[in-house]
């Protein structure tokens, strides 16, 4: 596509253009408010990150940017037109990661993306160049059915990019990867970023949104709960930082004793301090039996979703700092 | 490469793969027509005084071309739906008609083969198939019964969202009407009342046009009289078709 193509190679900066800008949008199934009322803007080159449980809407607002469903009310404007009804002079500069089963049947890798790649009218050589951008070059001529679980959602994603496209909506793209191809997927969407693109992208982990997102919504029950970079979301969040002394260095109750701590409590061969000034703290503990061993566990993007859509559900979650799995499995600590 | 040219290279790609389509499309009619042509091989229907082949011949053909055109559109259709296929195709700019297109032009070529093949071996001298000198009459006929029954492989294909839904549909669908039709019965063995009501199936049209057309069971006008009943079928499920036809399984 000729107008992705033009997109500056290196722009790493978030300009202030508006890719999509939604404003009230409502949608209603029967009797549940499955969006109620949300406003955003994103901006043009931004990494923004759609976060909520499930049930919470995600998938609607996505589809309602996408031009898959028309909202009830409110309005969506995605690179400057309406997304709705479909808009075949805004398709091209759109690319969608679909379900990881959609794919031709009966076609090699490499041909599902050039009929992809025809039907966004792309040039000859974009299916190979969205195979390399995912490293499936390897794996061009196998049949997509015998592509394995990762190599499938790969080859999904190469699905969305084979048009060059500048607006690309992403839906758990690494969900059935294994940690290094997570890895490895993360620096081909860093690079997309990189090129100018513009990336909205729904997931369920944290961690990764924490580590690509300029800016994340995090959506509870239909609605914004809270919208910002995942730094400034965790340094308003308030949520404690935590220092894990090895157990028996300090007694919970000599450790209260310390001024700036809020919480101490032995837990999983560690006492758990909590405090919101652990500069003071660590001071005081290094001048009280030294710093070896201890840990520390900045809050994470994680506390603060946590919290925002644990109050929704009526019982307030209780941050765990920074290693906690989004499964809801604690793989350090164990919670009383 | 256009759009059209890229969903019909893909289409023919996924059909020349399957095997077990490749048998049921082709060969599974061919053995309807080699058993029915070996058992009444060099025998007349009593109440003609026609050989059997004059009616089994272009009946297992319409049956056949008919059945492939059903099956192939809804299934197809279906794993679309249910494999998000058609929500990538909708995301692209491809229009709507090259779609239909390039599926329309890969059951024509289906159709055709199919017809070649089957009237090939009709003609061998077991079977012993005399061909009309208006056969090729049977080929307006061919093009809009593959049309007439693409309409209700679509309005299958969107009510059914499981393979086995498709099959058990079609099947009740096309066996009962195969054998109303006349398609493995030679229609003037029914029963009378049989072969008026058997005019509500689109099949009995297909069949008449293309006996006549073959073999000479009736002259021109039986020919242009299977055709418009054709068409009417295909406006009418295509009418339904509108209705039924759905983009996504999801709400």
């Amino acid at each position: 596509m000729t107008e992705a193509r033009a997109l500056q190679p290196e722009t790493h900066r978030t300009g202030t253009e508006t890719t999509i800008s939604v404003e009230q949008i409502r949608k209603r199934y029967g009797g549940h408010e499955a969006v109620a009322g949300v406003s955003l803007e994103v901006r043009r080159g931004e990494f923004f990150g759609v976060l909520g449980p499930n049930g919470a809407g995600k998938t609607t607002l996505v589809e309602i940017m996408e031009g898959l469903r028309e909202a009830d009310s409110g309005t969506v404007t995605v690179l400057g037109r309406s997304p709705w009804p479909r808009n075949v002079a805004l398709l091209p500069r759109i690319g969608v990661q679909t379900q990881s089963s959609a794919f031709f049947v009966r076609q090699t890798a490499r041909e599902h993306l050039s009929t992809v790649a025809a039907l966004f009218g792309a040039p000859k050589d974009a299916a190979g160049r969205a195979l390399e951008a995912v490293g499936l070059t390897g794996k061009r001529d196998v049949m997509v059915e015998n592509l394995s679980g990762g190599q499938r959602q790969r080859l999904a994603i190469a699905s969305a990019l084979v048009h060059e496209p500048e607006l690309i909506f992403l839906d758990e793209p690494t969900a059935a990867l294994d940690p290094q191809a997570r890895r490895d997927l993360w620096e081909v969407l860093r690079g997309l970023k990189r090129q100018g693109r513009t990336i909205v992208y729904t997931t369920h982990h944290l961690d990764e949104a924490e580590a690509l997102c300029d800016r994340v919504a995090i959506l509870v029950d239909g609605a914004v709960a809270a919208l910002d970079s995942p730094h400034s979301l965790v340094a308003a969040g308030g949520a404690p930082t935590r220092l894990l002394l090895p157990a028996g260095r300090l007694s919970p109750e000599a450790a209260l004793e310390i001024e700036g701590v809020d919480r101490a409590e032995v837990r999983g061969g560690s006492l758990v301090l909590e405090t919101r000034v652990s500069g003071q703290v660590l001071t005081a503990v290094d001048r009280l039996v030294g710093l070896t061993g201890v840990q520390t566990r900045t809050a994470t993007l994680e506390d603060v979703y946590l919290e925002l859509t644990g109050a929704a559900a009526g019982t307030t979650a209780e941050g765990t700092g920074g290693t906690r799995t989004t499964d809801g499995t604690d793989d350090t600590e164990q919670q009383s | 490469m256009t759009a059209y040219a890229a969903l019909t290279g893909a289409g023919y790609r996924a059909q020349v793969r399957d095997k077990a389509t490749l048998f049921f499309t082709f060969a599974f009619p061919l053995i309807f027509l080699v058993v029915f042509g070996l058992i009444f091989s060099g025998q007349d229907v009593q109440e003609s005084g026609r050989p059997y082949i004059s009616y089994i011949a272009p009946g297992v053909m319409s049956w056949g071309v008919a059945n492939a055109a059903v099956f192939s559109v809804a299934f197809t259709l279906m794993q679309w739906r249910r494999d998000d296929l058609l929500r990538l195709i909708r995301m692209t700019p491809t229009r709507l008609p090259a779609v239909i297109g390039s599926r329309y032009v890969l059951a024509l070529g289906v159709g055709v083969v199919q017809a070649v093949l089957f009237t090939g071996v009709a003609l061998l001298p077991p079977f012993g198939l005399e061909l009309k000198g208006s056969w090729p009459l049977a080929l307006p006929a061919l093009v809009l019964g593959i049309t007439a029954f693409l309409t209700i492989g679509v309005v299958i294909g969107s009510l059914a969202d499981t393979p086995e839904a498709v099959a058990a549909i079609a099947n009740c669908l096309m066996v009962p009407m195969a054998f109303l039709s006349g398609s493995f019965l030679p229609m003037d063995m029914l029963p009378s009342w049989l072969q008026t009501a058997s005019r509500v199936l689109p099949l009995r049209y297909l069949n008449d046009a293309v006996s006549a057309a073959l073999s000479g069971r009736g002259g021109t006008g039986d020919v242009l009289l299977g055709c418009a009943g054709l068409v009417v079928f295909t406006v009418v499920f295509g009418a339904v078709c509108l209705k039924t036809f759905r983009w996504s399984n999801r709400v």
